[in-house]
């Protein structure tokens, strides 16, 4: 441990805990409802589309992506922050937490239609549940801290 | 043309990379919410650290004239916004404070 005599290793932990509030609040809070909503959507369409066979399993997935990224810019618009395309404000745990559940339950999904009696439309729903309230209540979250 | 405020506020950032421009509470959250994405504009900036308006206003003007954050203004909706950015020099001394901050603390990673 080093030692500074400007400030205590319990302020500069204090300190170290206020700047990763400040991340948490830049990656989570701030956005509007329909960007959870659509993006939710999205994931939704995605994981039925999976399921769909011809034209339509490339067809889907175009336009859900050509949509998803119309809706993150205008999201970032409204919420007055702008990232850049690699990078986001989430961090790695943030991006497992957010998309993690939802990525597991597609893959659950396109397992059991595939291999059971599974209807897509029940995994589309539950994928979109998933994220949608994923999102709406780390926002939450993060606004109170 | 450096000024004796820039050139006192430069000094402050020590060798070991505590800056005590950026150590002041607010300063260091606006400098953390800032050092993630690409640039936030002031409104959404102020949302995000429920702060007054004059009380950002008056730390961006610190952070600006110590070098490590400009400002753009452009026109959205018929009205003029100004997005705000870490400079690269705002960057590293961020990083570098952190880092000082994460060695008083005795964590090195």
């Amino acid at each position: 441990m080093e030692t500074n005599e400007r400030i205590s290793p319990d302020e500069a932990a204090a300190a170290l805990a206020e700047a990763r509030r400040s991340q948490a609040r830049v990656a989570w809070s701030g956005y509007p409802w329909w960007y959870w909503v659509a993006t939710g959507a999205g994931m939704g369409a995605a994981s039925f589309a999976i399921e769909q066979h011809g034209w339509l399993g490339y067809a889907i997935p175009l336009a859900v992506a050509a949509t998803l990224i119309f809706v993150a810019r205008a999201a970032c618009r409204a919420r007055g922050v702008c990232t850049g395309w690699v990078h986001g404000p989430m961090t790695a745990r943030d991006g497992a937490l957010l998309y993690g559940p939802a990525s597991l339950l597609i893959i659950a999904s396109a397992a059991g239609s595939r291999f059971a009696s599974w209807p897509p439309a029940v995994g589309a729903v539950l994928v979109f549940l998933v994220f949608v309230v994923t999102g709406l209540a780390q926002g939450a979250r993060a606004a109170r801290s | 043309m450096s000024t004796p405020h820039d050139t006192e506020l430069a000094a402050s950032a020590e060798a070991d990379g505590f800056d005590e421009v950026i150590h002041a509470p607010v300063r260091l959250r606006i400098c953390a919410a800032l050092d993630q994405v690409r640039e936030i504009e002031f409104g959404g900036l102020l949302g995000l650290l429920d702060i007054s308006k004059s009380a950002l206003s008056k730390h961006i003007s610190v952070l600006a004239d110590a070098g490590y954050v400009a400002q753009r203004r452009a026109v959205r909706d018929t009205r003029q916004r100004v997005w705000l950015h870490l400079t690269d020099t705002g960057r590293a001394a961020y990083r570098g404070h952190v880092a000082a901050l994460r060695r008083i603390v005795g964590d090195g990673s």
